[in-house]
């Protein structure tokens, strides 16, 4: 009886190891072998807020079911919510990569902004695929071009900074930044751009003021050499902030694009930079009020692509271009911009535009893209230090 | 085999999973990280660096400062309002007595994120109060958002019923026939009180002191919602230094310090734990 007993505990301690040890590589069995058991399968890896979820979802269903690849391929998203604190995509395929996996279900990666400067960085560009653009008919005429690895990853849709104001209290919004300038001085208290590093908006806020103050070659450079030049826009910033919005007291920056967007909703300040994606899908949902109009000042505040790359150690390389062409069809540009008022890459004239006339207005001709990769930390820690703590 | 060996391995056994998962997930992070906060970023070198940045950055110091007023606020107003609330429960025998009885335990219910939204909505300068206000004329800005008094505020929502809850429980263990006891003998409302009920009690509200103080020290969502910029809590710090600036041996310096602060409480705690154990024993 007692030997059982015995037997049974140690079977029971056996058998919980082996289920951790299960937990512990579930993870890294599952990059492997899923992929190679249907080759029809095609994993595609993204990140970012929720509404970028969202849209993937509807682009898949339409991709699987609608599309000229319908039945010949199925799609399958793996989504972080950015913020979230867990590993960064990033990370996740610069581990890959070094680990020197290959064959994982890295099928396909949406890749942007500094995210995607950095994996260049950190893996270089070879470690994607060199886009084939026989395999992508409908990136035929389509302009914009990624500043990072263009010949490796191919742009879908592009979305900007932008001014957002209440048309009701602002008759004239700014077009410089000398107006927006003398605006904010006329009027203390009713400006405000989130943390940098809590948001893209306030992030580009501040680097574009710093950034206008040097040449525009360091504006996608990610040489440490640059940082010497940021004094005068930090002095900028220091002079600006005076005017920004005040909460108990004190000159406030909210965290997070939302944090700044409420604000602004709710009438405690009149304008502040946001992405034109974000206002007008919220507007267009109704959670924001319709009298919150964009503009864009000169020179304009950052805007990026963002792009589709495939990894060379991913298993479905036929797929992921299948998906990458899809992602140019009208059907998909129009999905992105209803769903998130995504700037099109392909001609307006061939989509549907009700509703989102505004985004036609912002031309990805005269983007002003910014990428300084690793440099971002640097700047955010030097704000957060020179900037944030002015009180 | 001999029986006791069999016995003793069948407990091992049944022990070391248990011991290993600790082991692996608790006790080995704290000591890479303890290893890591002593050593320098590229060289590996050993430095108190890491450390010293914390105690002579003015804005870091202010963030120490700053985290230790939040929570000392929040452990004394928590822990006095608990008190009365719990005591209030305990020997109070009305209908509305018996309703806030259960109500109380709600505001553990409702998920954080929500809770602070909730309170962010009313609270703001352009929010419920403030519109209320409006309406009869006045233009009421709180001035809330941003700023230590709106955390504490939030933190208050949390541990107020957490706080009771634990306190309740140490009151129900009192009998009535104490209180009986005392009162046969002739004193008064006040003298139950300080001479049965707060000794007996005491140690609850002290473990319950500990913890209100251990779960505010590392907070995040409520400072990351409703803080501002400078000072920070030293959770948004701890989050600046390790996502924002990927300066992770600062940022496992900074973790000691806020496990020392912790340990400080949690030393009371055990300390009043072994106290109880001495006067059981006489």
């Amino acid at each position: 009886m007692k030997m059982k007993r015995f037997v049974a505990a140690l079977l029971a301690g056996a058998m919980m190891m082996t289920g951790l040890a299960g937990c512990g590589s579930s993870g890294s069995s599952d990059n492997g072998s899923a992929a190679s058991t249907s080759k029809n399968k095609v994993s595609l890896w993204a990140t970012g807020s929720d509404n970028v979820r969202e849209v993937y979802e509807a682009l898949i269903e339409d991709f699987n079911k609608n599309s000229e690849y319908a039945g010949k391929y199925e799609v399958e998203l793996n989504f972080m919510l950015n913020g979230t604190g867990t590993q960064t995509l990033t990370d996740m395929l610069a581990a890959a990569s070094k680990a020197g996996q290959t064959d994982t279900d890295y099928d396909l990666v949406d890749l942007g902004g500094d995210d995607l400067s950095k994996v260049v960085s950190q893996i270089g560009e070879e470690a994607f695929v060199k886009l084939d653009d026989s395999k992508i008919p409908n990136a035929e005429g389509i302009e914009a071009e990624s500043s990072v690895a263009a010949d490796y990853v191919q742009p879908y849709r592009g979305t900007t900074v932008v001014l957002a104001y209440d048309s009701e209290k602002v008759a004239n919004p700014p077009k410089t930044w000398d107006e927006l300038v003398d605006w904010m001085k006329a009027n203390p208290g009713r400006f405000a751009y989130n943390t940098p590093g809590t948001g893209g908006a306030g992030d580009s806020f501040a680097r574009t003021s710093v950034y206008n103050f040097m040449d525009e070659e360091a504006i996608t450079s990610d040489d440490a050499k640059w940082e010497e030049n940021w004094d005068d826009g930090f002095k900028y910033l220091a002079d600006l902030h005076q005017y920004m919005y005040t909460s108990g007291g004190s000159i406030v920056y909210p965290n997070k694009n939302q944090g700044t967007l409420d604000l602004l909703n709710q009438g405690e300040i009149d304008m502040c930079p946001n992405w034109a994606d974000m206002v007008l899908s919220q507007r267009a949902e109704g959670t924001l009020k319709d009298t919150i109009k964009i503009t864009q000042l000169d020179p304009a505040l950052t805007g990026s692509f963002q792009s589709l790359a495939i990894p060379t150690f991913g298993s479905n390389e036929e797929g992921a271009y299948a998906f990458i062409n899809y992602m140019l069809s009208e059907s998909a540009q129009e999905i992105l911009v209803k769903q998130m008022a995504a700037i099109p890459l392909i001609d307006t004239s061939k989509i549907d535009m009700t509703g989102f006339e505004d985004v036609e207005n912002l031309d990805v001709s005269s983007f002003r893209i910014m990428s300084i990769g690793d440099l971002s930390t640097d700047f955010n820690e030097r704000w957060d230090n020179e900037i944030g703590t002015l009180g | 085999m001999s029986k006791r060996l069999k016995q003793n391995l069948a407990a091992y056994g049944m022990v070391i999973p248990a011991f290993l998962v600790v082991m692996l997930t608790v006790t080995y992070p704290i000591i890479s990280a303890v290893i890591q906060s002593f050593q320098d970023e590229k060289t590996g070198a050993f430095t108190l660096d890491n450390y010293a940045y914390f105690f002579t950055e003015p804005a870091q110091l202010k963030n120490l400062l700053f985290t230790l007023f939040v929570v000392f606020v929040t452990v004394a107003i928590a822990i006095v309002v608990a008190y009365l609330l719990a005591l209030y429960l305990r020997f109070t025998k009305s209908k509305i007595a018996k309703t806030i009885g259960t109500l109380y335990l709600v505001p553990r219910f409702v998920p954080a994120m929500c809770a602070v939204y909730a309170m962010i909505t009313i609270i703001r300068d352009s929010g419920l109060i403030n519109r209320i206000g409006l309406l009869f004329g006045m233009d009421i800005k709180l001035g809330m958002m941003y700023h230590a008094s709106g955390i504490i505020t939030m933190n208050l929502w949390f541990n107020i019923p957490f706080a009771a809850m634990m306190i309740t429980a140490g009151l129900g263990a009192i009998p009535d026939s104490i209180i009986e006891g005392a009162r046969d003998v002739g004193a008064g409302k006040f003298k139950t009180f300080t001479s049965m009920i707060l000794p007996l009690s005491i140690k609850d509200v002290i473990i319950a002191a500990t913890f209100v103080f251990m779960t505010n020290v590392g907070s995040f969502t409520t400072p990351y919602l409703m803080g501002g910029n400078s000072p920070k809590m030293l959770g948004i710090a701890l989050f600046d230094q390790f996502n924002k600036y990927l300066a992770y041996n600062r940022s496992a310096a900074l973790s000691v310090i806020m496990f020392l602060i912790c340990s400080v409480s949690a030393g009371v705690y055990i300390y009043t734990n072994l106290k109880e154990q001495d006067w059981e024993k006489q």
